[in-house]
């Protein structure tokens, strides 16, 4: 029998690494028009994309287990396409947190992008440089360290999730007990020793992270702030 | 390659900017005008960086394909046009190497150009190794136009290349410039606001002044005209091209060709058969009626009396020309009237002060 820990430490781990990567897919363009836009709709999306930030975990998902009822017309359509309903599954908690997680990803991104400079995308597209040829060899290099900083935040953010967790999710182990949840359980039934372990190993995680962003957000200002300004 | 440009385009509710040039397919073309202009916004139209609105007209050609007209419009990236900014437009990810290297795998047409050769015009080999921050403003710019070269570019743009740059490193880059006008076959199109730059370089001229085109012609010719010179006061000169023709050793003097006639100054540095420019203040030159003789002045012309300036100082402009280029003289009233000048009559004009250009800059 493997400890229910360890299974609630795969859990997190894999909800975190499955939301980056969806958050690296779909945070990735986002951020970029974000940065670039002079749209009237940027004014919109921006605090769109800000909200999970301020607001109660518990509103978020509230409405996401609206959207996951099969009453609903996006729950209707999925238990169509699955056979499943989206609440009190593994599926569920990913979409939540990928909303939950969305500024944290996209922040970070959208400053480092807005800090490329116009001049090296004409210059790149006047050499002959397509969007997708100056984005992937000029942007890319250039904001390394935001994407590496966004996918850490987004990555720490969701390991460290809890109300929306409770609130779709549920606490079923082996599909959605997360450790957060799982620590809660501890605490609930005086498991002190075990809920100590849990949340120093998170505290720790959580510090080493964020000592590896801030560590690289320092190094990234000084990189290439003193380029070619003519001295 | 010949550019056609017909735009009207609305920016802000108070800038239009309304002109219609043609870029000549050889030589460099200079757009000169205060900033505000519309000069940049130009520049950057021309090369596809801009598109304007659905309520602007604009046309674009290159003499065989349309770059952009109400239903087409033809990306930078496939233009051919080299740009060169102002200042900043090197990747600071790779090294000056990494840079090249980029322009050499997109280019846009099989050049034939020597990469070698390149790297002398610009005196590009010191520089290679560097990472891009190490680089002064002037070697940053020398990079940049490297890469642009190396790309293959069609025609090159340039956008105040040298207003990132300290005085003394942009005449030190001139020569780099006009040593590439005269070594590729392709258009060159320079924006400025510095009158000395467009005059070291430029053989067309447009002005721009509030979005509209003011004059335009042969920088030469226009640079000697009154419009232009007329309230520039003891500033007021004209540029004349010459070819060296001899050096005097002994005196240290050269002899340049003008248009027929021997101009004397001292360009031991250029070698017999370059071609340089002249700045010749107006308030240098006089007139005399009759070939002076016994006089301390080397530099006496005979040239042909075009026209006066209508003033109402003390002084006039008198524009005078020898075959196809211009000088101008600024004398007074008083003398204008007792020598009875007329238009059409043969005159001689004694040059006191002549300076080559590079000098004029330095000051």
């Amino acid at each position: 029998m493997i400890d229910p820990d360890l299974v609630s430490l795969t859990i997190t781990l894999k909800l975190a690494a499955v939301t980056t990567l969806i958050l690296f897919m779909v945070g990735t363009p986002l951020a970029w028009w974000l940065a670039r836009t002079r749209h009237i709709a940027g004014f919109l999306v921006e605090p769109l994309v800000a909200l999970p930030i301020v607001l109660p975990p518990t509103v978020l998902g509230f409405y996401f287990l609206i959207l996951f009822s099969p009453n609903s017309g996006f729950g209707k359509a999925w238990t169509s396409m699955t056979g499943s309903t989206l609440a009190f599954t593994f599926e569920g908690l990913v979409i939540g947190s990928v909303i939950y997680s969305l500024p944290f990803y996209v922040q970070p991104l959208q400053i480092a992008f807005s800090g490329v400079r116009q001049e090296l995308l004409d210059a790149a597209a006047t050499m002959g440089a397509g969007p997708m040829d100056r984005f992937v060899n000029i942007v890319v290099p250039i904001c390394r360290s935001g994407f590496v900083v966004a996918s850490t935040l987004a990555f720490a953010h969701t390991v460290g999730e809890f109300g929306i967790v409770l609130m779709i999710g549920g606490n079923i182990s082996g599909e959605t007990r997360v450790l957060s949840i799982a620590l809660f359980d501890h605490v609930e039934t005086l498991q002190y020793a075990r809920a100590h372990l849990m949340a120093a190993g998170l505290l720790i995680f959580s510090f080493t992270l964020l000592l590896i962003v801030y560590t690289l957000n320092r190094r990234q200002a000084g990189q290439f702030s003193r380029s070619d300004s003519g001295s | 390659m010949e550019i056609n440009a017909d735009i009207h385009l609305t920016r802000d509710p108070d800038f239009v900017l309304d002109v219609n040039l043609t870029v000549q397919p050889h030589g460099i073309t200079a757009l000169y005008g205060p900033s505000g202009s519309g000069k940049s916004t130009l520049l950057r139209l021309l090369a596809g960086l801009e598109r304007g609105t659905r309520s602007d007209r604009i046309e674009i050609t290159d003499g065989k394909n349309v770059w952009q007209n109400k239903h087409s419009f033809v990306r930078p990236e496939m233009r051919g046009v080299g740009f060169v900014f102002q200042q900043q437009q090197l990747f600071p990810h790779l090294s000056v190497q990494g840079n090249l290297n980029f322009a050499l795998s997109r280019q846009h047409t099989e050049h034939n150009l020597d990469i070698n050769q390149v790297y002398d015009w610009l005196n590009l080999q010191p520089l290679l190794d560097k990472e891009i921050r190490q680089l002064s403003g002037g070697e940053a710019q020398r990079v940049a136009i490297s890469r642009v070269l190396l790309n293959g570019a069609k025609c090159l743009f340039m956008d105040e290349p040298l207003g990132s740059i300290d005085v003394p490193s942009r005449s030190r880059i001139l020569p780099y410039l006009d040593r590439l006008h005269r070594n590729l076959q392709i258009p060159m199109v320079y924006v400025s606001h510095s009158y000395e730059e467009i005059t070291y370089l430029a053989d067309h001229l447009f002005v721009l002044d509030n979005g509209k085109i003011t004059s335009q012609g042969s920088m030469l010719e226009l640079c000697s005209t009154l419009e232009l010179n007329s309230g520039e006061g003891d500033a007021a000169a004209v540029v004349i091209q010459c070819t060296v023709a001899k050096h005097d050793h002994n005196y240290r003097l050269s002899e340049l060709d003008f248009e027929e006639a021997s101009i004397f100054v001292n360009a031991e540095q250029y070698q017999v058969g370059d071609s340089l420019r002249v700045r010749i203040p107006a308030k240098d030159v006089s007139i005399t009626t009759t070939r002076p003789e016994n006089t301390s002045i080397l530099n006496v012309l005979e040239v042909q009396i075009v026209s006066f300036e209508e003033s109402t100082g003390p002084s006039v402009l008198v524009r005078l020309r020898r075959k196809r280029q211009f000088i101008l003289a600024r004398i007074t009233k008083k003398s204008l009237n007792l020598l009875g000048l007329q238009p059409e009559q043969t005159v001689y004009a004694q040059i006191k002060s002549v300076a080559l250009l590079m000098e004029s800059i330095n000051d």
